[in-house]
């Protein structure tokens, strides 16, 4: 197991967000969180990746780098493409023109043009943004990459694009992940396991492992699998927006 | 090559920007002769007339020790005030109790009016430079304060936790996060800073009678020679535009390259 989440709890000003939450991510393992917004998610993943500490529990990690691609892009403004890819191996004191090459082949495993490289993030579109978030967490070699909803604010061509990227990386490089979203069938495209958080405090409700690997279930296979779980009451947060 | 390059086509765009910067100062000068047209030379001498004045004190090898010492004390003072100021505004930015602790501090600081300083320092430190320099340095240290404590305040937090996620540590934040971000509120504090500093020199030094610039100008003053006060004046000015447009602005504008990328062609400077 690379990441143990044992029996966490946290809290935001009194109020409890989960409690005796337990999660594991095993070596390679692609683990897919979902549930209903404000149910945590996020506070789940930043507690993973050492943001924040957890009010109870403990986390064992048996890793030594991890990456977050963030919901937003979270590029430094006042750096180019290329520095920003490269942010990531600066801050573990790399040397300049190393880091530089290892940007300049992320950018491109990513789909970014080498012209671009030399762009400010404000020059960049949403999508191409995005694509630099997720090369500068490649850039660094991690053993394990958080997703936080990284995807919801590209159109759904790009979002494709982007899904099967991250499901060709995690093969090749063999990270193991932990990917939020909200959606389902992302979830079921690119996971191995797929975790439900309860919008009730609960904790994780339901627990589910995908048949085959990410890469090879076709778009029958997850649409399918999304409609049969519209029925099951384990995910009947998801489906239901008036329960809040 | 190619850095080469791009920097020179960058301060020729700055040197070229000057044109518009010369166009307002004309417009200023236009003014003026028109006011000295209209009062004449004894309450207000024309520009001309004013710039041989500085021409033929430029000569003057006591106004020329006068004007470095002028120079000498508003560039310490402004060195200081900016210094402690932002050291100081970027801890309580950092820190909530500092900022708690701080504020009135200089709030009290802002309160007490230049001139009270200047009598204070008169006691304190004589007729010397000192006055000059303590008071630029508590007249413009609240400025640089105030711009160091909001850049820090309102920094991007977002930003900060994805740089703590690559491991970045507290040096290397503030470096690439924070303080790329504080530039733009610490340089418009530095160029008033710059503003005042002169301003300043030149009133504490013509009251504590300390020479430079503002001894020349009390002695200009009491001789009623006008186009000496008015070519001192000038000076000071020449001075305080120097030090914003030919020191300040251009490292702002280097360090804000990125501000320009995401401007649309047609608007850019």
């Amino acid at each position: 197991m690379r990441l143990t989440l044992d029996r966490i709890g946290h809290a935001f000003l009194g109020r409890p967000v989960f409690e005796n939450l337990s999660l594991a991510l095993g070596d390679g393992e692609v683990v897919a969180l979902v549930g209903p917004s404000g149910c945590g998610k996020t506070t789940v993943l930043q507690i993973a990746a050492g943001l924040i500490d957890p009010l109870r529990g403990r986390v064992r990690r048996h890793y030594r780098r991890h990456a977050v691609v963030f919901q937003e892009p979270r590029l430094l403004p006042w750096l180019t493409a290329r520095d920003n890819i490269a942010y990531g191996l600066a801050a573990a004191g790399m040397g300049k023109a190393e880091r530089c090459a290892v940007a300049e082949r992320r950018a491109a495993e990513v789909g970014l043009f080498a012209r671009d490289l030399d762009k400010y993030p404000a020059e960049l579109s949403g999508g191409m943004r995005q694509r630099a978030a997720v090369a500068r967490a490649l850039a660094i070699d991690p053993e394990i990459v958080y997703f936080d909803e990284p995807f919801t604010a590209v159109d759904i061509g790009l979002r494709r694009v982007l899904q099967d990227l991250v499901i060709a990386a995690s093969a090749r490089d063999k990270f193991s992940a932990l990917f939020i979203t909200h959606d389902l069938s992302e979830a079921v495209r690119l996971a191995h396991r797929i975790v439900v958080l309860s919008g009730r405090q609960e904790g994780i409700v339901a627990e589910r492992v995908l048949d085959g690997s990410p890469g090879e279930r076709d778009d029958r296979a997850v649409f399918e699998t999304v409609q049969a779980w519209a029925v099951d009451p384990a995910f009947a947060d998801l489906f239901d927006g008036d329960r809040q | 090559m190619r850095h080469g390059l791009a920097f020179l086509g960058w301060a020729g765009r700055y040197l070229w920007s000057g044109w518009a910067g010369a166009a307002g100062l004309f417009c200023i000068a236009a003014a003026w002769q028109a006011g000295h047209e209209l009062y004449g030379s004894f309450i207000l001498p024309a520009p001309l007339e004013t710039v041989r004045e500085v021409a033929k004190l430029a000569q003057d090898e006591a106004f020329r020790h006068a004007a470095r010492q002028t120079a000498e004390r508003a560039g310490l003072g402004f060195t200081l005030s900016v210094l402690i100021g932002t050291v100081a505004g970027i801890a309580a930015g950092y820190s909530f109790a500092a900022m708690r602790l701080m504020r009135p501090m200089v709030t009290v600081i802002l309160g007490v009016p230049p001139i009270a300083w200047i009598v204070l320092a008169l006691i304190w430190f004589g007729a010397s430079g000192g006055t000059a320099v303590m008071t630029v340095v508590v007249a413009s240290l609240p400025i640089s304060f105030a711009g160091g404590l909001e850049g820090v305040a309102t920094r991007d937090r977002g930003l900060d936790a994805m740089a703590r996620s690559f491991g970045a540590g507290a040096s290397m934040r503030l470096r690439t996060v924070t303080a790329p971000h504080m530039v733009s509120y610490l340089f418009p504090a530095w160029t008033t800073t710059a503003g005042s500093a002169w301003k300043v020199t030149v009133m504490a030094e013509l009251l504590s009678n300390a020479g430079g610039l503002g001894g020349d100008l009390a002695s200009a003053r009491a001789l009623f020679d006008i186009p000496r006060v008015t070519a001192i004046v000038l000076v000071t000015v020449g001075f305080a535009l120097f030090s914003e447009y030919a020191l300040l602005q251009p490292i702002r504008d280097r360090l804000e390259q990125w501000r320009e990328a995401g401007r649309p062609w047609g608007v850019k400077r």
